[in-house]
Parts: structure tokens; C-alpha cells; sequence
């Protein structure tokens, strides 16, 4: 008969056996680890808010391969668009790229392949004219008019379903609607043509290949392109150019404060030769619903206007508000392994309720703020495991889920939002539409899974400070938010002095009678003091005499 | 000049810190050096620095340092404090300098006070005012910056006997001394760190090689060693120079 202590020993062992096992399956590392960064800057371990459920390529879409796709782009009605830059089709040596249009569990809708110029007639006219008259190129015209595309790099639909695509090497932006053919091959039946600007304002000399492209409500077509510094290029629905918009500022560096230096002595002669100190160029954007437009650009070597949010006169939002100054991506220069890394975010996409997800080309992360600029999560790293990239293109948000397009790899990432991620960002909304009571819960529940998450004090201070509860609300931002402990502090030192005046005032009326008091003791004592020398003196000059 | 002053030590930095001008002369004439006075006026220096880095308010606390560390603090206070008297006696004394090492240590020392008061008044503020009136917190540290440096200017003036403009050029190469002596320091500290690297690598060296043998025994057995070492040096050049005493008196007895 086997003892009692056998069974509860042979008990155990099943239980832990099985205990093990669960955790076996239900442990599911991610290739990256997630971190966040604290008040001081620095990072340090936190939960990962997204990670990895799927990857699509495109055999999952079931359209082929994909080969170096660069752009991605959800519309309003959940389609997925996928600029496939340089695939080559069957039907044309000639062509190079397609837009893959999905619906949003990626399964194939269309697949557009060619153009059809049948409806912009007049347009292809005038431009022959131009080209009989001489004042057009015949390679330019032969571009313009292809009817392939040529490495589009940009995709953006408009709310009618109406595709706008950034043609790079045929130097166009072509509106067009999605249609297939007899043969079920995807054809674009193009509406409008935006090509390069005649006008003397745009550089002659400048190439013109249109990187990324963004309508906002009133139907202007927003460009990017790569030889300018000036900003996206702004044309009307019709096709007129209509200026710059949105140009980066010249972040201050040492040589352009010795440029500025230098100029107040150099003759005209050599200020002309001097080198010119231009800003970085913007290198995408994104618009929210509210018609903000918002430009990111990618540059290892500058801090300033990495992530602009632009009104629609271009004035910059995002600007450094008092002590307080809004750093994207990561904040130090990392070195590891022989390589430096230091973020060039390289997209922007804005999700529900504003969050903005920033791409980091550098380190294939992913950076999520909430519409205030507050830095959520990070996740993503480079690699080649599933979560990890190479190439990152493009980033997207579609409910909970947050889409990355890799160019090397030629898929898409699909990251889910986790538990821990709901909460955060169920917290960050209620708290931004101002139900600052309701926020407490879920800030608590933060702090309960990640106590290092800066931003749930933050959040628990700003929800205290809001409800006049400045003592909590003090202890909250203490070492986490300079601002907020300001105005925390202002409200409890009021209270301080209204709730104790009268004391106050006993002491101030105690001291000034004390200090009154002392010195007129002192002066007597001093007097005393002087007319017992001065006696002294005078009856030794009595006896000198 | 008031010479009827009767002043215990304590109340003189006060004394002086009043009359920025003729105090150091009063001081000079009474004799009035205090070193233990000084002293404690640097302590407090340092304490009051410690202070300020852990006790300034949140919103005045620039500093953002996460993990203290007092290596810095007695750096920035005690030691340069000391270079600072140090290199000025060095220099003064060559250039007609009539103040002594107490001297110059009791004068710096006493010019400090305002600077220190100013320290505490700041730390006090700082937890008490918003960041829209940090304007105060600038305003007091100007004000006891200036009056330290003229009372420094002042204390050295009288404690050499210089004319102003001499007092303020030797200030300045005070600065350059002071370079120089934390230089050597700096060299000196990493050539006694070399030091103490060769005999630890030699000290972990013999616990490898005597396994056996406890870490305390193989610590004694190395004292022993160094001072058995001492010991024949010492020997052999008391044996030398018996030796050469022997060759001395041989010569003079053959003379």
C-alpha cells in the first residue's frame, strides 16, 4: 500500500509537471523586449503594449509576391492599399510596380497593373500640344503619359475611394478609380494627373519624383519629393501649383550660430560662396480626422521638428511649451556591436482617438504616442524573427491592431494591442476627453501591472490635481512632471496660506514686536555702554591735566 | 578702523561679512585669525552643498541626478577650497605676499559666509516658490555671489597688502595654479592607483598559487614580506653607510 506521503510526493509532481506544461504553451516571448523611458530619460523595462499576430506576404494576399513594397495606406472603409514598388508583371517588360488593394483581413480585392487615360482625353491632349510646341520633353511626355506605372512609391485614398498615387520615376501623382478589366486584370480609370510645376516659384533645375502623396478635405494634393527643402509641394484639385507647405525649421547647431557669426563680417563676395545652411526635408506625412496634417522627418543628425502637427495655415502645433520639450523616437545614440544607432523616423500614422505611431527605419521600432505627445509603447526591433524588421516602409493602425510594412522582407506585420496595452490606452482616452475621475481606475490598474510606467503617474496626478485633491496630486508628480507639480503645488500653497492666515499673521506681528523689542534693548545697553567710556576718557583726561 | 573691537572668534565672519572693506583690516590689526572658525565655516560649506543637492525643491531641482554621490560635492567644496588657498599662498609668497597659509585660509574662509547663507536661503526658497517666481532664487544667488567675490578680492587685498588691480591679477593666476595643482593631484591619485593595481594583481596572483593557504595568512604573509623587505633596505644602507663612515675616518686617520 503505498503511504500517504508517496501519493501526495506522485500529487505534486503531476501538478508541477502540469504547471509547467501550461506555462509552456502559454508563454509566448516576443524577439523584443519592451521598455519606455522614465522622467530622467532613460529606458527601462515595461511591458510590451503590442506584439506579433500575424505576418502576411503576399502569397497570403494571393497575389504573388511581393517585391519591395513602400507604401501602405487604410482607407475610411477598411480597404488596404499596398504600393508594390518594384514589381515586374507580365504584361509590359516596361512596367514596374502595381497598388495591391485588400480588404482588411487581407484577401485580395484588386490589383491594379495599368492605367486607362480614356477619361482625362483633354488633359493628354494639351500635353501633346506642349510636346508639338516644344516646350515639353518627348521623354517627359513619354513618362507622363504611361500608362504603366514606374516604382509608384506613395499610396492615398481619398474619402470617395479615389486613389492617389506618387508614380516616383514617372514623375506624376495620378488620381484614378480602381476597376478590372474583362480578362479580371486591375485597371485605374484615371481622373486627374498632377505633374511637374511650370510656374517659376518650383526650381527648374530640380528633379521632380514624387515620394509620398496626402489629400485633406478640400481635395488639394499634398507631394513630397525629395529634392527640396522647402516643404510638400501644395496643388489644387485642378492641378495648379499653389506653393510649399509645411517647411522644416534650421535646427541650431554650433556651425550655424558661427555661419550667423561669420556673416555679420564677410563681405557679399563670400557670403555668397558660403555654404548654406538649409533644413532637413520632410520625408512623409500623415493627415487625422480633424485635418491636421502631420510631418515626420527622417534624419539621424537633427533634433528639431521630427514630428510636426500642421494647422492648415502650416504653423507647427508641437512646438516646446514652456520647460517641457517633446522628444520623438529614442533619445539616446545607442552603440552596439559596431554600429551606432540613433532613430530617423521614417513614417507617421495617426490611429483612433489620435494616437500617433511613429516608424523608426533605424531600429525597425515602433514608437506610439497619444494625441498629447506622451510616449505609450515601443516595440518592434530589427531582425529576422517574426515582430523584428529590416527594412520597415510603412505603418498603419486599424482598431487595435497596428500594421508594418517591410520592404526587404516583402510582408506585412500585423501587432495586436495586449491586455496591458488596452488598459494604457483606455486610460490615456478617458483622461484626454476630460473624464478625469473615471481615469483613476484604469491608471491604477497600470501602475498595479508596471509600477516604472511614468505616464500612469502622470495621468493619476493630472486626475487628482483635477478633483483639487493638490496633496495626492503632489505626491504623484514628485520626480514626474515638473509643470504639473508646479500648478499642484500653487493650488495646495494657497490653500496652505488661506487655511493658516491667522497664524501667519501672529507670527509676522510676534516678530517684528521681538526684533522692535531687541534692538531698543540693545541700543540702551550700547548707549550705556559708551557714556561709561566716555566717562572714562574724560576723568583720565581730567588726571592728565 | 575701530580699535576698540572685542569681539569673541564666532562673531568676526559676521563682523567682516558686514564691512567688506575694513573688516579684513580690523581682523588683520586684532590679530583675529581663527582657524577652528574657518574650519567649521568650511564644514558648513560642504554640509550646505550636500543640503542643496538633496533638499532643493523639485521644481528649482535642475541637477536631475538619480543616485547621490558625495565624491563630487567635497571635490567641488573641501578640495577646491584648499587648492584654492593652497595655490594662492604657492604664488603670493613669491610676489611679496605677506599673508601666511592661516591667513589666506582664515580670509577665504570668512569671504565664503555670504555665499553659504546665500545657499540656505536658496534651499528654503525653493521649496516654497512656484517656477514663475524663480526670479527670487536668481536674484538671492547673484546678490551672494557678488558679495563673496567682493570680500574675497577684499580679504586677499589685505592679507597680501597689494594694491587692487594686483590683487585681482593674482586671483587669476590663482585660477591657472589651481589647474595645475589638481592636475598633479588628478596624476598623482591615477599613479597611486597603478600602484595599488601591481600589488593586487600580485596579491591575487599568490592566492593562486596557494590555494591552500587562508586570504588572512597570505595578507600577513605579505605584510611580512613588505616589512622583511623594508628591513633588509634598511640594513643594507645603514651597512653602506657604516661603510662609507669606515672609508671617511681611514682617509683622515692616513692624512
Amino acid at each position: 500500500m503505498p503511504s500517504i506521503r508517496r501519493i501526495a510526493a506522485c500529487a505534486a509532481s503531476a501538478f508541477m509537471a502540469a504547471a509547467m506544461l501550461c506555462t509552456g504553451v502559454a508563454y509566448a516571448d516576443e524577439p523584443y523586449d519592451g521598455y519606455n523611458y522614465d522622467w530622467y530619460g532613460d529606458p527601462i523595462p515595461s511591458q510590451n503594449g503590442y506584439v506579433v499576430e500575424k505576418v502576411v506576404t503576399g502569397k497570403d494576399i494571393g497575389c504573388g509576391d511581393l517585391n519591395t513594397p513602400s507604401d501602405m495606406f487604410i482607407s475610411d472603409s477598411d480597404e488596404i492599399y499596398i504600393a508594390d514598388t518594384a514589381y515586374s508583371g507580365t504584361l509590359d517588360s516596361n512596367m514596374k510596380g502595381r497598388i495591391v488593394i485588400t480588404d482588411s483581413k487581407f484577401k485580395l480585392i484588386n490589383a491594379i497593373e495599368y492605367l486607362d487615360f480614356s477619361e482625362v482625353g483633354e488633359w493628354l491632349k494639351k500635353r501633346e500640344d506642349a510636346m508639338n510646341a516644344g516646350t515639353l520633353d518627348q521623354s517627359r511626355y513619354a513618362k507622363e503619359t504611361s500608362v504603366y506605372f514606374k516604382g509608384p512609391t506613395g499610396v492615398f485614398v481619398a474619402d470617395d475611394d479615389m486613389i492617389y498615387v506618387a508614380d516616383n520615376e514617372n514623375e506624376r501623382v495620378v488620381a484614378f478609380y480602381a476597376e478590372k478589366d474583362g480578362s479580371g486584370i486591375g485597371y485605374g480609370r484615371v481622373v486627374a494627373v498632377y505633374t511637374r510645376p511650370e510656374e517659376d516659384v518650383f526650381d527648374q533645375t530640380q528633379t521632380f519624383n514624387p515620394s509620398k502623396v496626402l489629400i485633406d478635405a478640400a481635395k488639394n494634393v499634398y507631394i513630397v519629393i525629395d529634392s527640396t527643402t522647402k516643404g510638400a509641394l501644395v496643388f489644387s484639385r485642378e492641378g495648379e501649383f499653389n506653393g510649399y507647405f509645411g517647411a522644416n525649421r534650421v535646427e541650431k547647431t554650433g556651425e550655424v550660430v558661427m555661419n550667423a557669426f561669420w556673416k555679420l563680417i564677410f563681405t557679399r563676395e563670400q557670403i555668397i560662396r558660403m555654404q548654406r545652411n538649409v533644413p532637413v526635408e520632410i520625408s512623409n506625412f500623415d493627415i487625422d480626422s480633424d485635418n491636421f496634417i502631420y510631418t515626420v522627418t527622417e534624419t539621424k543628425n537633427s533634433e528639431t521638428d521630427i514630428l510636426k502637427k500642421l494647422n492648415s495655415a502650416g504653423t507647427n502645433i508641437f512646438v516646446k511649451l514652456g520647460f517641457d520639450t517633446y522628444t520623438f523616437g529614442d533619445f539616446l545614440t545607442k552603440y552596439y556591436r559596431g554600429k551606432t544607432y540613433s532613430s530617423r523616423i521614417t513614417d507617421v500614422d495617426i490611429g483612433e482617438n489620435g494616437v500617433i505611431n511613429l516608424l523608426d527605419l533605424e531600429t525597425g521600432r515602433i514608437f506610439q504616442y497619444s494625441n498629447e505627445c506622451d510616449l505609450m509603447f515601443i516595440f518592434g526591433g530589427t531582425g529576422t524573427q517574426k515582430g523584428t524588421f529590416t527594412t520597415v516602409n510603412a505603418v498603419e493602425s486599424l482598431g487595435n491592431n497596428v500594421f508594418v510594412l517591410d520592404g526587404r522582407k516583402n510582408s506585412v506585420t500585423i501587432f495586436g494591442r495586449t491586455e496591458f496595452g488596452a488598459i494604457v490606452h483606455e486610460a490615456i482616452t478617458l483622461f484626454n476627453t476630460g473624464k478625469y475621475a473615471d481615469s483613476i481606475g484604469p491608471w491604477n490598474e497600470v501602475l498595479c501591472r508596471d509600477s516604472n510606467y511614468w505616464w500612469a503617474y502622470v495621468g493619476l496626478g493630472n486626475a487628482y490635481l483635477n478633483q483639487n485633491d493638490f496633496e495626492t496630486a503632489m505626491d504623484y508628480f514628485y520626480y514626474n512632471s515638473r509643470g504639473g507639480y508646479n500648478e499642484a503645488f500653487k493650488g495646495w500653497r494657497m490653500a496652505f496660506i488661506r487655511e493658516n492666515f491667522t497664524l501667519f499673521a501672529i507670527i509676522i506681528v510676534v516678530l517684528l514686536a521681538a526684533i522692535y523689542v531687541i534692538s531698543s534693548i540693545r541700543g540702551r545697553q550700547r548707549a550705556k555702554k559708551r557714556a561709561i567710556a566716555d566717562m572714562l576718557l574724560r576723568e583720565q583726561q581730567k588726571k592728565e591735566e | 578702523m575701530r580699535f576698540d573691537l572685542d569681539l569673541p572668534a564666532w562673531k568676526w565672519p559676521f563682523y567682516v561679512m558686514r564691512h567688506p572693506f575694513e573688516g579684513f583690516e580690523d581682523l588683520r590689526w586684532k590679530k583675529a585669525y581663527n582657524m577652528k572658525v574657518a574650519m567649521v565655516i568650511v564644514a558648513l560649506f560642504f554640509i550646505v552643498s550636500v543640503c542643496e543637492q538633496l533638499m532643493t525643491g523639485f521644481l528649482f531641482d535642475f541637477m536631475n541626478v538619480k543616485i547621490f554621490n558625495v565624491v563630487p560635492i567635497v571635490i567641488q567644496s573641501i578640495v577646491l577650497f584648499f587648492t584654492w588657498v593652497v595655490g594662492n599662498w604657492a604664488l603670493c609668497t613669491l610676489f611679496d605676499g605677506e599673508g601666511t597659509m592661516k591667513n589666506i585660509c582664515v580670509n577665504t574662509a570668512y569671504a565664503l559666509v555670504p555665499f553659504i547663507i546665500g545657499k540656505v536661503v536658496n534651499i528654503i526658497l525653493s521649496n516654497c516658490l512656484l517656477r514663475t517666481e524663480s526670479a527670487f532664487i536668481t536674484f538671492v544667488s547673484y546678490i551672494t555671489i557678488l558679495w563673496s567675490v567682493i570680500l574675497l578680492i577684499s580679504g586677499m587685498r589685505t592679507v597680501h597688502q597689494y594694491s587692487i588691480p594686483k590683487t585681482l591679477l593674482f586671483m587669476i593666476i590663482t585660477i591657472l595654479a589651481m589647474v595645475v595643482i589638481i592636475i598633479l593631484l588628478v596624476l598623482l591619485v591615477s599613479l597611486f592607483q597603478q600602484v595599488y593595481v601591481f600589488v593586487y594583481s600580485i596579491y591575487t596572483e599568490l592566492l593562486y598559487r596557494f590555494s591552500n593557504l587562508e586570504p588572512t595568512t597570505l595578507i600577513l604573509i605579505f605584510i611580512g614580506a613588505a616589512v622583511v623587505l623594508v628591513a633588509v633596505v634598511v640594513t643594507a644602507y645603514t651597512l653602506f653607510e657604516k661603510y662609507q663612515l669606515k672609508k671617511e675616518m681611514a682617509k683622515l686617520r692616513t692624512k
